[in-house]
């Protein structure tokens, strides 16, 4: 199939070396104003890298100019080592979770339901979901630990559940790259520690490379294998120890860093370093 | 009353829209387009007065016309320039406005325009009826087979684009698809009420079912059932059809509101039946 060709070519056997995604001096205007600037970075197979950045500093707009949603005013993007246009028919490989989903508490669609959504570009146009793409997301509610729950109403779970049932929706396909935009906002502390480390668990188990976009430095100070600064423009990217050192983080964020990292310093970032 | 031949034509006719309306009722319950078909059906006055004016099928008039409002409605709505409600406020009065401006030119204040505004079984012809048919099968056709995009669509707008879903041609297309289908069943329910059947069957089966599959199923039986007492009731007792229809679904909806498991009420006396049902075995093994 032609489809799975160009990702195919892209890889060729090799698990190291590549970029995955890679954004190269990327300006982004939106309605005459510049919402990204200069922004160069590079995604490789495996790896975990953490976008943060205050609150309106343009991390939303960097996963759309990924996904396509956006064109850059100028610079170049290329995933899986196609340019956004044609990454259209790749988009399977591909798991995205927005920010939030705003959607009605009574609105008549089980967690299985939700979940092979997520399927709906590996279905295809006017067909209707077979047998295997039942069990794949039967696989991936498992996967996330929502099993025995796949009947109930997606408005009956708990704020931490769904995000997990969006995990599941996000990896119900042939991910290799999972994009997520602030997916523990709104959750609490020991809940969004659960999430991160489940993400974690499958990021090694299904050999996931993730872009985490975030405004809060402690999520992801521990488990990022690389971190971004950004605030319109990228001020650093590096080692999380690196990045929570610098001086830079705070010029992006223009407040003072141990209020912004607090308890996150002491995490699993000093552990391995 | 099969006998009378006005009755089978509208019992045909009227079996075929509910079953069209209810099933893009769901996507109109669940995106929130009540207010859209509102618009529209209420813009369908401006085109059927520009076809009585130039002595055209308003039919054919009001269909072009209810499509171009449609289109123009999803058109500001995805731009964002203006609010959609406030889109919808301003197209729907001004379509009405020209409506009434033309009908006063044409002379048409009659019991044409009547049977327009309230719906006439009587006016209903065999034409109309293949009419809705062949508007039925289309409709039905783009709900099916875009069935798992259109719901991903109004669960999560977003992710679904970034799936690779096409989601401004399928908006477009359910606004088109909902003009059309609400021009086709003026002549059974009227101007003022057609937009009932694209709202209240969905509502129905939104109270008492959890899952879509149940939604869609009440959706399609208590639009089919209003249908048919509306429409006896009408034919025995000598009532507008369409607001006997519509009242018929209201009291339909209203039952489904009270006696929705949702209700704190019944939730009680869900689980007491259930109790005793449990406990009874029991009990007759005791005695």
């Amino acid at each position: 199939m032609r489809r799975s060709c160009k990702v195919a070519e892209f890889f060729d056997g090799k698990t190291e070396g590549l970029n995955l995604i890679r954004l190269e001096h990327v300006d982004v205007k939106l309605g005459g104003r510049t919402v990204l600037e200069n922004i160069n970075f590079s995604l490789e197979p495996g790896m975990f890298l953490g976008v943060i950045g205050p609150n309106g500093a343009g991390k939303t707009t960097l996963l759309r100019v990924i996904l396509g949603f956006v064109r850059p005013s100028s610079g170049n993007v290329s995933v899986m080592g196609m340019s956004p246009s044609e990454l259209k028919s790749e988009l399977h490989h591909i798991g995205y979770m927005p920010q939030q989903v705003l959607f009605d508490r009574n609105f008549p669609v089980s967690v299985l339901d939700v979940v092979l959504m997520g399927r709906v570009c590996c279905i295809g146009l006017f067909k209707f979901p077979s047998r295997e793409d039942r069990s794949a997301a039967l696989e991936s509610i498992k996967l996330v630990g929502l099993e025995g729950l796949e009947n109930r109403q997606i408005g009956e779970l708990s704020a931490g559940q769904q995000k997990r049932a969006f995990l599941a929706r996000a990896l119900c396909k042939e991910t290799k790259i999972l994009l997520l935009d602030e997916p523990t906002s709104g959750l609490d502390m020991p809940v969004q520690q659960q999430f991160m480390e489940l993400l974690d668990r499958l990021k090694g188990n299904l050999n996931l490379s993730i872009v985490f976009v975030s405004h809060d430095v402690n999520v992801l100070a521990r488990y990022a294998d690389e971190l971004a600064c950004i605030n319109r423009t990228m001020h650093i990217h590096g080692k999380p120890k690196e990045v929570l050192s610098s001086e830079r983080l705070k010029e992006a964020y223009r407040c003072e860093f141990d209020f912004l990292v607090g308890q996150g310093r002491g995490g699993k970032t000093e552990a391995n370093h | 009353m099969l006998e009378y031949g006005f009755m089978q034509k509208a019992i045909a006719g009227g079996i075929i829209a509910a079953i069209a309306c209810s099933l893009i009722s769901f996507f109109v319950v669940v995106r929130r387009l009540a207010f859209v078909g509102m618009g529209i059906s209420h813009a369908a006055f401006g085109g059927v007065a520009i076809g009585l004016a130039l002595g055209i099928n308003p039919i054919v008039t009001a269909g072009i016309f209810c499509s171009l409002v449609s289109l123009g409605i999803g058109v500001v709505s995805k731009k964002g320039r203006v609010h959609e409600d406030t889109a919808i406020g301003i197209l729907f009065v001004s379509a009405m406005a020209l409506g009434v401006l033309l009908v006063r030119v044409a002379h048409a204040y009659n019991i044409d325009l009547m049977s327009y505004l309230f719906g006439s079984i009587l006016a209903l012809g065999w034409g109309d009826v293949l009419a809705l048919g062949i508007t039925t099968l289309f409709s039905t056709l783009f709900t099916v087979l875009f069935f798992k995009e259109l719901l991903f669509l109004a669960f999560d707008e977003e992710t679904a684009t970034a799936s690779g879903v096409p989601s401004s041609v399928l908006f477009y297309g359910l606004l088109l698809t909902m003009a059309v289908l609400i021009v086709v069943s003026i002549k059974l329910l009227g101007i003022i009420l057609v937009s009932a059947l694209l709202v209240i069957p969905a509502s129905v089966g939104m109270q008492i079912f959890k899952n879509y599959r149940g939604v869609i199923i009440a959706s399609l039986s208590s639009a089919v059932v209003s249908v048919l007492i509306g429409l006896y009731l009408s034919w025995k007792f000598d009532l507008a059809s369409g607001a006997a229809i519509v009242l018929v679904m209201f009291l339909i909806f209203a039952a489904s509101f009270i006696l929705s498991p949702r209700r704190r009420y019944m939730e009680g006396l869900v689980s007491r039946i259930g109790s005793a049902r449990r406990t009874s075995p029991e009990k007759k093994m005791n005695s």
